[in-house]
């Protein structure tokens, strides 16, 4: 039984969600999709499988970590999972002010949940001529953007292409991952938004070398992205303790982090990502023949301290 | 087939059971849960396709019947208040009443909601159903008995206390406890973490609650002392106490672990753990009304026979990949009802008391 793919779909109030899943469940595709839903009567498709959501968010506890996870879509897609007519995808719409952690986390620690479903990722749609005042007034919209996998800048035709520029700017440096799309009324193809993979751990491999890009300089906003490297092979038990106590004492400003590695003594990738103190990572194929085995880390959060994490990733360097 | 709970036969775990008289029946949707009515004469199937399929436990030449009681989804089901009825919640917002043989009736509609936890009781004829945060007690003509019960969060699981004064309500931060006769605010017993099943203990002592987190939780209800079980491999699905509610039998693990109530427990006393076989996981645990015996399900279809005092099950079901998801007896022991989430539905008709010897004593503690 292949896991059925989870697409979350956030955005500030007014950004354009609705429309997004109303084209999303329009367009001819033949697939059938469980729609997850906070205001129930949005949406304009007739469609049995549209479920109201509570957004109930609760704290689950196991043994040393603390996490929030959204209670109603563990119960929701306990529910779902039951039917014996099957669906082909899951999709999520949260509230304008909801913060996508909880929802990104509950895909990982339900038994049933995490084995029957799969995220597939997170999809922010921002008003393009509002952005720059979200992101400077709204700690939502800066999560928003930090989480997403990939950013549909709408409403473009009301902002000239200068300000588009400052604005996708602005973007990378929170959140080096994310596809950015320019779109009127969230015209987008479909597999732009479904089918990510975004977090399957092998297509953290297919990350180019250059997403790393730039580091943030920005000083004055509060989500940053921080983008590690290191050529020489990383000492196993070295790296594993700063990043327990990175996990502890700062996971709850990490929001989300992806990283291609390379331990002494061994041959092959280690690829991990993570949401918060919620971390997932395998030993997958073996590092290209002739290519460097460069490590590199990309953390993306609140209150990073580039040049500490520089330091401390640099250290768990084997001698 | 032939149950046994006498230590001196032993059998391996792996071979079936002689004579076996299991019937099946593939219902092509996920065994939600089964019951047996009050009365015994008939067996209920809620399944995943909205469907009720009941089988006349009297007539094993009668095929199911087949009941559309829900749009989607059966989420409950439950006994009602008399001796044939059953009431069934779905994912269409409605609470049917299905009595073998006659034309369903809708008890209650909660529109874009759905009703996923049920129960009744005969002592109070009360029923209780929710949909979201909010209960509803009906009383035996249909009628809303008080005003909706509100919650702090959605109901996770409701139980009538053996008696029926009481309805415990399970919610995130720990279970209410309201008195059926009367309206008015609930006494809350808190544990933070999120209840989703709640259990009575048949003397109405004891209230144990399954946690999202892999455990359990309890309280003895004089004195509020609390227990806490944890160290489960998965989310518990399946409680039950065991016949003279001596253990309570638990689903979640690698094998059935069984709390033992008595002598001081189950504060500082080990949990009896039978009826293991490898990785698998125990999925459903459906206790013997009176032998001690427990029928236990696993997550790789099979079904086990688990005699209470350690000796080797039987095999009453072979493993076909699919988790067991549902199983009940009837109260007196005679059949037993098993479903899978691919959707196998089993029946095994038990032979009378000539099939048992005698319970053995519980084990020492």
């Amino acid at each position: 039984m292949s896991a059925i793919p989870v697409t979350v779909l956030t955005g500030y109030l007014g950004a354009g969600k609705t429309t997004l899943l109303n084209r999303i469940l329009s367009e001819s595709h033949g697939k059938r999709f469980a729609v997850i839903v906070n205001e129930f009567g949005e949406i304009g498709i007739d469609n049995d499988l549209v479920v109201g959501a509570d957004e109930e968010v609760f704290e689950m506890n196991n043994g040393c970590i603390c996490y929030t996870v959204r209670g109603d879509l563990i119960r929701i897609i306990n529910g779902l999972l039951k039917r014996k007519d099957g669906f082909d995808g899951i999709l999520i719409e949260t509230t304008g002010l909801a913060d996508p952690a909880p929802v990104a986390q509950t895909f990982f620690v339900d038994p049933v949940v995490s084995k029957r479903t799969r995220m597939d990722g997170i999809v922010t749609v921002a008003d393009a001529r509002h952005l720059a005042d979200r992101l400077a007034d709204s700690h939502e919209a800066q999560e928003q953007i930090a989480f997403a996998d990939v950013i549909l800048l709408n409403k473009i035709d009301l902002v000239d292409e200068a300000d588009m520029v400052v604005l996708e700017q602005r973007i990378r440096s929170m959140n080096p991952f994310a596809r950015i799309r320019r779109t009127q009324r969230c015209e987008v193809a479909l597999d732009e938004v479904i089918g990510l993979g975004a977090f399957d751990l092998d297509r953290i491999l297919a990350m180019e070398p250059d997403f790393l890009g730039e580091d943030d300089h920005e000083h004055d906003q509060s989500v940053t992205s921080v983008s590690l490297r290191q050529d020489r092979a990383l000492d196993p038990v070295a790296f594993d303790g700063w990043l327990h106590t990175l996990l502890r004492v700062q996971g709850t400003d990490l929001l989300r982090y992806k990283g291609i590695l390379s331990f002494k003594g061994s041959d092959r990738r280690t690829v991990i990502q993570g949401v918060h103190m919620l971390a997932d990572s395998a030993n997958l194929g073996v590092w290209p023949a002739g290519q460097p085995r460069e490590s590199r880390f990309v953390l993306i959060g609140r209150n990073l301290d580039g040049d500490r994490l520089r330091a401390g990733f640099a250290a768990c360097a084997a001698p | 087939m032939t149950v046994t709970a006498n230590p001196t036969v032993r059998r391996d775990q792996t071979q079936p059971p002689p004579r076996s008289l299991e019937r099946h029946f593939d219902t092509g949707a996920h065994v939600v849960s089964v019951a047996v009515n009050r009365a015994g004469g008939h067996a209920a199937a809620a399944l995943g396709d909205g469907s009720v399929w009941l089988i006349d436990l009297t007539d094993p030449q009668e095929p199911p019947a087949i009941v559309q009681a829900h749009g989607g989804v059966c989420l409950a089901l439950a006994r009602d208040i008399d001796g044939q009825a059953f009431l069934s919640g779905g994912d269409d917002g409605r609470l049917r009443r299905i009595v073998p043989g006659h034309a369903m009736e809708t008890l209650a509609e909660a529109a874009g909601r759905w009703i996923d936890h049920v129960d009744a009781c005969p002592r109070s004829r009360l029923r209780a159903h929710s949909a979201g945060r909010r209960v509803h007690l009906l009383d035996a003509s249909g009628h809303e008995a008080m005003p909706p019960l509100e919650h702090p969060s959605t109901v996770g699981g409701l139980a009538f206390a053996p008696n029926g004064k009481r309805l415990a309500v399970a919610h995130y931060g720990g279970v209410s406890l309201w008195w059926t006769s009367r309206p008015g605010p609930p006494s809350r017993l808190e544990w933070k973490g999120s209840h989703l099943g709640v259990l009575w203990h048949p003397e109405g002592t004891h209230l144990m609650t399954t946690l999202q987190e892999s455990g359990l939780h309890g309280w003895r209800l004089k004195d509020k002392a609390e227990m806490r079980m944890d160290g489960y491999a998965t989310k518990i699905r399946s409680i039950a106490w065991t016949n003279r509610a001596r253990h309570l039998a638990t689903a979640g693990a690698d094998s059935v672990v069984c709390w033992p109530f008595f002598g001081g427990g189950p504060w500082r006393k080990q949990p009896l753990q039978l009826g293991g076989i490898g990785d698998g996981l125990i999925t459903a645990v459906a206790p013997h009304p009176r032998e001690a015996v427990i029928a236990a399900g696993h997550d790789d279809g099979r079904l086990l026979i688990v005699p209470l005092d350690g000796t080797n099950p039987v095999t009453a079901a072979a493993p076909d990949g699919s988790p067991v998801s549902a199983a009940a007896w009837s109260d007196d022991g005679r059949h037993l009802l098993a479903g899978t989430e691919a959707g196998r539905l089993s029946w095994f008709p038990i032979r009378a008391t000539k099939g048992y010897p005698a319970a053995p004593r519980p084990p020492r503690q």
